[in-house]
């Protein structure tokens, strides 16, 4: 990909919200209309738009065509993404390989989702006969298993999950947009004491499903600055892996779709783990967030607990993580997730940090996990690295 | 650590691919893979095609039903189908011809549970007097 005339000239996130009693499409409107107040532009210049696949809007195939309608948008470019938590970032992905075609020239990559008040979502396929009945019925118990076969090919600390959700919620304290319930500081003692839900996956190290929604204006420098918007971020790479090590039903399972996207993410870019000032990983589990460290090389494959253990992981800190505090302290909103962390990328590019800005960040790296497969790590992967 | 004693409902067949001949054969207590016939490999759970090659020149052939524990959990959160069965020991069983369930283990010492364990196909009573696969230690 490189740097190109293609960036995110804008953001906006909604509140999460749990148990909200409002729809997808109340939540998305929110989020465009932040966008229009955020950037000043008006509605009738979105010509692209990027919709992902809500769990609570699920029976409905044309959500997608629905949202058009509902916010009054006529684009010339839609894009229904289904690939969950991957979304957001394969939404702004798509979206600039829209542009550099020509099908349009100012797209809003539009997430929102409110599975805690209406969860309509049916995987049926082979669940019913051959996965739920085991009791393996969400991603919970699914990750217990990678949790497990983790620990038996590498060490695995408690305490290093644990410092990924203390950080994480410390982060969240300074996040206006997180969870009511989650803004209460966390002591390890807390997360020791978590109920375990998949042995030895803890209630702490879970996400919560919510509600929420956000967006983001993908364009050229050049209408940017035709629209008045002074404020962009570079998307330099974009990687993205679906179904890995798929046709191999014994392939190491802690073995993920990141590892293999990660060396031409950064010759893409140009960088190194070591260029990257903040780290925006997809966090449904804190075992996601440790495996990522590895993957993505700022240690070795195995070393994540020590890594996590040695580095200052705050937005103080070394490679701080996750500064809005993640999924796992700000809430999930619904498919909208990982929205949630590239929001936080551009948010904190742009230098609207707030009380959690780090200090001159030139570059973020943002991730997605989609789907939980059957005895697996995830579906999709996919990461996205920022430059200012 | 009752579920051997449970009845447990019995999933709906033939949702997703042509599962019949594995629910005849689990009426018989017998285990039965879906085996693409171009390469001989196994693949589970079931699929439309061969996961090695594409085609459809797929059988459903008997397995030995031995197998070591890949990895396990388990899960003390409730769900559907789950009354009474909590907490359930789960484990991904790497069956000997090179293909992976997931399952429950029944009839073990829930301690004894471990990556590398031995492994063999056991029977779970369903609602409608069939049968669901699950795994012992040996």
């Amino acid at each position: 990909m490189a740097r190109s005339d293609l960036v995110i000239a804008g953001y906006s996130e909604t509140p999460v919200l749990f148990r909200s009693g409002r729809s997808a499409y109340d939540f998305a409107g929110e989020a465009l209309a932040g966008l229009l107040s955020s950037t000043g532009i008006e509605k009738g210049v979105i010509d692209g738009l990027s919709v992902t696949t809500p769990l609570s809007e699920s029976p409905n195939p044309f959500f997608s065509v629905y949202m058009c309608e509902a916010l009054g948008i006529s684009p010339t470019w839609l894009n229904y993404g289904g690939i969950g938590g991957c979304s957001a970032t394969g939404g702004v992905a798509r979206a600039m390989s829209a542009i550099r075609d020509g099908y349009c020239e100012v797209a809003v990559v539009l997430s929102s989702d409110a599975p805690s008040t209406s969860w309509r979502t049916n995987y049926a396929a082979f669940r019913g006969e051959f996965q739920d009945p085991v009791g393996v019925q969400g991603p919970p118990a699914m990750f217990g298993l990678l949790m497990n076969r983790y620990a038996a090919q590498y060490p695995l600390k408690d305490e290093a999950l644990g410092k990924i959700a203390v950080t994480q919620r410390e982060h969240a304290l300074h996040n206006d947009n997180a969870l009511e319930k989650f803004k209460k500081p966390l002591t390890m003692e807390d997360y020791y004491a978590s109920r375990v839900v998949a042995d030895p996956l803890r209630l702490l190290d879970s996400v919560m499903f919510c509600d929420g929604a956000n967006a983001f204006l993908v364009t050229t420098e050049r209408r940017a600055a035709e629209l008045g918007i002074g404020k962009m971020v570079h998307p330099v790479a974009y990687g993205e892996l679906t179904n890995v090590n798929g046709s191999d039903p014994c392939a190491d399972i802690t073995e993920t779709g990141f590892s293999k996207i990660a060396p031409k993410l950064f010759s893409d870019a140009g960088m190194t783990p070591a260029d990257i000032d903040c780290f925006q990983p997809y966090d449904d589990f804190t075992i996601a967030v440790l495996m990522q460290f590895e993957d993505f090389g700022f240690c070795g494959r195995g070393e994540g607990s020590d890594f996590v253990l040695e580095t200052d992981l705050s937005y103080t800190g070394t490679l701080p993580l996750n500064t809005g505090g993640g999924q796992i302290s700000a809430g999930q909103p619904g498919l909208a997730s990982g929205g949630l962390n590239l929001a936080e990328a551009v948010r904190q590019l742009f230098g609207e940090g707030g009380g959690r800005q780090i200090d001159d960040p030139k570059t973020a790296l943002v991730t997605g996990i989609g789907v939980i497969p059957y005895g697996r790590n995830w579906g999709t992967s996919a990461a996205m690295i920022l430059e200012a | 650590m009752s579920e051997t004693t449970a009845t447990r409902p019995a999933p709906k067949p033939n949702v997703y691919v042509d599962t019949s001949p594995f629910w005849e054969a689990a009426a018989r207590k017998e285990l039965v893979l879906q085996q693409c016939q171009d390469t001989g490999r196994f693949q589970h759970y079931p699929r439309p095609v061969s996961l090695y090659t594409g085609s459809r020149n797929l059988a459903w052939k008997p397995v030995s039903g031995r197998g070591t524990i890949y990895t396990h959990t388990t899960v003390r959160i409730p769900g559907p189908g789950m009354e009474g069965r909590i907490p359930l020991p789960v484990a991904t069983v790497e069956l000997d011809e090179g293909v992976r369930m997931i399952v429950n283990i029944v009839e073990s010492d829930p301690e004894a549970i471990k990556v590398g364990a031995r492994v063999e196909v056991a029977w779970d009573p369903l609602e409608d007097g069939n049968f669901y696969p699950a795994f012992k230690l040996v």
